[in-house]
């Protein structure tokens, strides 16, 4: 459940992928959802064997909101000494998901691994992964409301989740909400009166 | 619950004449931390496991993007709690690459850096090694591999000033430098390291106890741990010599002469034994920087990015503003994404770094070695038995607080 609580965003690049020309060596490619697998399949065809990472980003003001970025290594098979490796190729896939299309086709058939890089992905974006055999959350609770690595989601959390603090943290033991007293309140509307009065002069 | 009879255990999920559905965990002291495996089991016999994860999920990527640039680094240390300093070498790294001063960092710190890499490589492979040894039965070893351990965590204490996260690694260089003794220290340690090494060595290598757990238990193949991501020693143990410090030098790592030990045998042996050798080949680095150390500054000379001396603030007004707003708002960082990696203790530690140009990181995301290294448990397990799960487990060496994160 998104919270009131929206982090200020203060972003000065709606689009930071696109801001500058890379600066890793991995090559990069930005694709659609629907040309996703057969991408990777041509990626997998031309040698790129091991997937090392599939992260999520939510960049909620930009369109399409989200990236599920995808970082595939080349590693030869019968690579057994260091000269053989060489430097693989490395290649980063960007596929922007729309905020009302969060859906993904899975990958968990070209590389096993997918499967819980998706989950996290779908337990902490909520985006979901078509095909995927075992969609759950991975990392909270089943029962968990909200999508916590996105934008919109409080810090720390919906505030009904949230521990109540306790009375000595707090700054002051006067309860929040607690009208001030009538003396404080009358010394106020004099000092405003008076500041009033100055700048009217 | 769709078992004959009633369950003896809260661990048994499921129970019927053949089969019989196990928890491992939480709790239990061979999971390294809070791991839970789903089995399936038919008399000894492990026929499914799903490891069960995040029980230790503390939302540090969230935790980070929270925070500034310059703090993240604390909370990223704590993912991989044995080697933070892989971790926050990786983050920096990538930060600094962001901001375009990758070959600007002093060559003095950017050594140092190795040296203390090398170190908590050394010292987390004892933490594995003492705990699997333990899993195994062989409690003794705990003690050796611990020595050297508390004499490494005591020269990163001398270096950071903490013992376990010392946040010593900064954006630009390093939090100061080293202290005067260090290098004896270091070179009463590397004096003493081919001892304490040919200890364990004797106590394990050719104990025909620890043979007989480990070996042929937990075998991948090439294919196998390539295509189920599974990085570092347990990688290199199928006989891929894949290494990020020679794939993808950082840091300086291609002035020094080190191997990149291999097995092909793949199973829980194999790791161990590539593990060993990797201890040895890191103190050959460690000595190689120990020798090599180049005098200088130890910090990128922009009072715009690294804070300035301490010693400095008290007497110049420049510094004390400089100091003021590092502390307050933090760094800017131009906008952008990177992907960093380097080679942890556990395989390739990546950190997919993006900026927006703020003064706060708009997303960290790691590439967890650990995530991928357990997972592999699942295609691992099956047709092994229950004891030798434990085997698999702690030969994998997972960090629960990296797989969490």
């Amino acid at each position: 459940m998104p919270s009131s609580q929206v982090p200020p965003l203060g972003s000065t690049a709606i689009d930071p992928t696109s801001a500058r020309p890379p600066i890793d060596d991995a090559e990069i490619i930005r694709i659609t959802p629907d040309q996703l697998r057969a991408t990777l399949q041509d990626f997998k065809s031309q040698g790129m064997t091991m997937l090392l990472d599939i992260g999520g980003v939510d960049y909620l003001a930009r369109s399409p909101r989200f990236d599920v970025v995808y970082h595939l290594l080349a590693l030869p098979l019968g690579a057994a000494s260091i000269a053989e490796v060489g430097k693989p190729r490395r290649v980063r896939v960007l596929v922007g998901v729309e905020a009302d299309a969060t859906n993904v086709p899975t990958i968990v058939d070209l590389w096993p691994n997918a499967d819980w890089a998706e989950r996290e992905i779908y337990d902490l974006f909520g985006i979901t992964f078509e095909g995927h055999p075992d969609m759950r959350r991975i990392q909270m609770p089943d029962d968990w409301e909200g999508y916590p690595l996105r934008k919109d989601y409080a810090p720390r959390g919906p505030a009904a989740e949230r521990t109540p603090r306790p009375a000595f943290a707090n700054k002051s033991n006067v309860p929040a909400g607690t009208p001030p007293a009538a003396a404080v309140s009358e010394a106020l509307q004099r000092e405003i009166a008076q500041a009033r009065k100055g700048l009217d002069t | 619950m769709s078992g004959t009879f009633e369950p003896v255990a809260p661990e048994i999920i499921e129970q019927s004449d053949d089969r019989m559905v196990l928890s491992m965990g939480p709790q239990h002291p061979s999971t390294h931390g809070v791991l839970q495996v789903v089995l399936g089991i038919e008399g000894e016999t492990v026929t499914t496991a799903e490891p069960e994860i995040g029980y230790l999920h503390t939302g540090i990527e969230k935790t980070a993007e929270n925070l500034f640039w310059t703090q993240a680094g604390t909370v990223i240390e704590r993912m991989d709690y044995l080697s933070p300093l892989s971790n926050a070498l990786c983050y920096i790294l990538a930060v600094e690459k962001l901001l375009g001063i990758t070959d600007k960092i002093p060559k003095r710190a950017q050594q140092i850096r190795v040296l203390l890499c090398e170190l908590s490589r050394i010292a987390s492979h004892c933490v594995w090694l003492g705990t699997h040894g333990i899993d195994l039965g062989a409690i003794s070893i705990f003690w050796y591999s611990f020595d050297i351990r508390e004499n490494i965590l005591d020269l990163i204490e001398a270096s950071g000033g903490a013992r376990m996260h010392p946040n010593y690694i900064r954006i630009g260089g390093l939090n100061g430098d080293l202290p005067e003794g260090f290098l004896e220290k270091l070179d009463a340690l590397i004096a003493k390291f081919p001892q304490r090494m040919k200890e364990l060595r004797q106590l394990l290598q050719a104990n025909p106890i620890w043979q007989d757990r480990t070996v042929d238990v937990g075998r991948l193949t090439a294919q196998e741990a390539i295509s189920w991501g599974v990085g570092g020693a347990n990688l290199r143990a199928t006989g891929v010599a894949y290494d990020v410090r020679c794939a993808f030098p950082y840091s300086g790592y291609e002035e020094y002469d080190f191997k990149v030990p291999t097995r092909t045998e793949g199973d829980a042996y194999a790791r161990f034994i590539v593990r060993l050798e990797e201890m040895e080949e890191s103190m050959s680095i460690c000595a190689q920087v120990g020798k090599k150390l180049v005098g200088g500054p130890v910090n990128y000379d922009d009072p715009k990015l690294v804070q300035p001396p301490k010693e400095t603030i008290a007497i110049s007004m420049e510094a004390l503003i400089h100091h003021f707003k590092i502390v307050s708002e933090g760094i800017r960082v131009p906008p952008g994404d990177v992907y960093q990696s380097v080679e942890g203790p556990r395989g390739e530690l990546g950190y997919y770094v993006v900026s927006n140009g703020n003064n706060k990181p708009w997303r960290v995301r790691t590439r967890p070695a650990s995530l991928y290294n357990l997972q592999v448990l699942k295609k691992m397990a099956p047709g092994n038995f229950i004891a030798d799960l434990v085997v698999m487990i702690g030969s994998l060496d997972p960090v629960f607080g990296e797989v969490d994160r």
